[in-house]
């Protein structure tokens, strides 16, 4: 799919505005989508036999501190402060990683293809909720404490602690912060490589050699020839990765990352408001991907333009 | 799902054990000095109510977090609450992650071959309640184990069965949400229902016209027990001693959160 999208990209003709015309058919479809939802909405108000209560969700959103007399941030907003950050830094390390592991992938050396690619068969082949087990119970559980991280946060200057604490969150947490951090790249890094392969083995050939013409290195070709023609051809499949990463964020709470799925467990059995929790923060969800595809989608327009 | 991931996590640790396994009479910790030299006893834990639960404002409560407080404060610690996942919270204890497991965890043969647990520091189990109107006449237990008699009870729990073995006569209807069991009780549509306590008490303090308690001990009884890794003597003793100390400060917060509802103020709902 990847490739079918990179190749079209450099013949790809101005996209032509598309008129708004409607069939019968059409409307039909749209009607009946409508009723169908409809009837769904009303089968679980009455045959669900669920008591809709939003209000004991809302003081863990925002409450009110009596002490300080400020409004201050509760569970589930700690929690998708940690989902941001988590898909912030993971989007970048795991295009780090990826980037690595798809020149790797691609390199001419035997050794570094042999590594690219045990990475990415090693974790594309083991479904993502064994593979947070298996990684952070038996690889990560061994190596953290060794690193120690949040000991070394605590010995910190104040001021460093506070940057520490908006880049990274809690410093106590820091561990468990890191831990879901490197388990969610590592994982995701694997569909980065392939997507970063793709885009790279779209470069057409001539490109490189055109390239080592003009007497450039071969580090250079790669720089300078490969990999922006290769980020330009993967912008569609690499939004739709990231993404993932983001959804895939949610898995770490099986693990006892605290980030939003994992706080929002906890109102639940705390309030008993199941369903509540549950389509708040599938809308949370919802507003995180939805804004990101935006600007994947602008970013996409930028290139094509840039292109042209 | 939770049963697959419990076994993904046993599955893990089961790896784990494989590869780390050091030789295990021999590494004996001794954890107490490790709490000590570091100030702070971590404890692991889920949240389930009125265990561990979160309060209005955030923050921990619960009998658990009553009884890590205190065993914090008695061993002159500082305490760190480790709220982790159930079904990743076995695997967790062995790689470390915290000291003990205070979380309400059952004593069972199958718990036992992966960790240690220490004398029981609280006990609960399944308990009943029945309807006003259809069963205030009926004598427990004979009564109720007669056909025109329906029970009920959420599917899957080990309540069902104990109705089913205790009550073979009578009719069982099993429902999805434990809500929806106990409703139609209060409905006077089946005229008993088994829930883990304490919400059998709990739904009967919420609703005492409609429901009543025909036995006032639990049908089925499990204990719990601190949960430790394996080699750790001291530990062990420590704990117990500590337990067998404050036999009779557990009991009364025992009753507090289980048999009042007096803290309901403190949550939400």
């Amino acid at each position: 799919m990847h490739d079918q999208a990179a190749s079209s990209v450099s013949t790809r003709p101005a996209p032509r505005r598309r008129r708004a015309h409607w069939s019968w058919i059409d409307l039909v479809l749209l009607f009946g989508g409508a009723g169908l939802l409809a009837y769904l909405a009303w089968q679980t108000n009455t045959a669900f036999a669920y008591h809709w209560d939003w209000s004991t969700i809302w003081p863990f959103i925002v409450r009110y501190d009596a002490a300080s007399g400020r409004w201050v941030s509760n569970l589930l907003v700690d929690g998708l402060l940690t989902t941001l950050r988590l898909a912030f830094w993971g989007i970048l390390l795991a295009g780090i990683i990826g980037t690595l592991m798809g020149l790797c992938r691609t390199s001419q050396r035997l050794f570094l293809r042999m590594v690219g690619t045990s990475y990415v068969m090693l974790i594309r082949n083991i479904p993502p909720v064994v593979f947070v087990f298996v990684f952070v119970y038996f690889i990560a559980s061994q190596i953290m404490p060794t690193l120690a991280i949040g000991d070394s946060v605590a010995q910190w200057s104040s001021s460093a602690q506070f940057w520490i604490g908006i880049l990274f969150g809690t410093p106590r947490l820091i561990d468990n912060f890191v831990l879901g951090l490197i388990c969610l790249s590592v994982f995701s890094g694997a569909y980065v490589t392939e997507i970063v392969r793709a885009g790279i083995e779209s470069v057409p050939r001539a490109q490189i050699e055109a390239g080592k013409s003009l007497g450039l290195s071969r580090a250079d070709v790669t720089r300078f020839v490969v990999l922006p023609q290769a980020f330009r051809n993967v912008v569609p499949p690499m939004a739709g990765q990231f993404i993932q990463l983001i959804k895939d964020s949610s898995l770490v709470s099986l693990v006892s990352i605290q980030e939003l799925t994992f706080m929002a467990q906890d109102v639940q059995v705390s309030t008993q408001r199941v369903f509540e929790v549950f389509v708040f923060i599938a809308v949370v969800y919802f507003v995180i991907c939805f804004g990101l595809s935006r600007v994947f989608a602008a970013l996409e327009r930028r290139y094509a333009q840039a292109h042209h | 799902m939770k049963t697959f991931a419990r076994l993904l996590g046993v599955g893990a640790l089961a790896l784990a054990t494989l590869a780390w396994m050091p030789p295990a009479a021999a590494q004996q910790e001794n954890m107490i000095d490790t709490i000590k030299s570091r100030g702070k006893l971590q404890v692991g834990f889920a949240s389930f109510v009125p265990w561990a639960m979160r309060d209005k404002q955030g923050q921990w409560v619960g009998f658990e977090i009553d009884v890590s407080t205190k065993l914090a404060k008695d061993l002159g610690v500082q305490l760190e609450l480790i709220p982790t996942a159930w079904d990743g919270i076995i695997p967790s204890l062995i790689a470390k992650k915290f000291d003990v497991i205070i979380g309400g965890m059952s004593i069972t043969p199958a718990r036992q071959e992966q960790i240690d647990f220490t004398t029981p520091y609280s006990n609960s189990g399944q308990g009943v309640v029945a309807s006003t109107v259809l069963a205030s006449k009926l004598k427990w237990p004979d009564d109720y184990n007669n056909a025109n008699i329906t029970l009920s009870c959420r599917r899957g729990v080990s309540g069902c069965k104990t109705l089913e073995e205790k009550f073979p006569k009578a009719n069982l209807r099993q429902f999805d949400d434990d809500a929806i069991a106990f409703q139609e009780v209060i409905n006077g549509k089946a005229h008993l229902v088994i829930s883990s306590e304490p919400k059998p008490t709990f739904m009967m303090l919420k609703n005492p016209d409609k429901l009543f308690k025909p036995t006032p001990d639990t049908v089925t009884v499990s204990v719990e027990g601190f949960g430790l890794r394996k080699g750790n003597a001291v530990a062990m003793t420590t704990f117990n001693e500590w337990i067998a100390k404050n036999k009779d400060w557990l009991k009364q917060r025992h009753t507090y959160w289980f048999k009042t509802q007096e803290w309901a103020a403190q949550v939400p709902e």
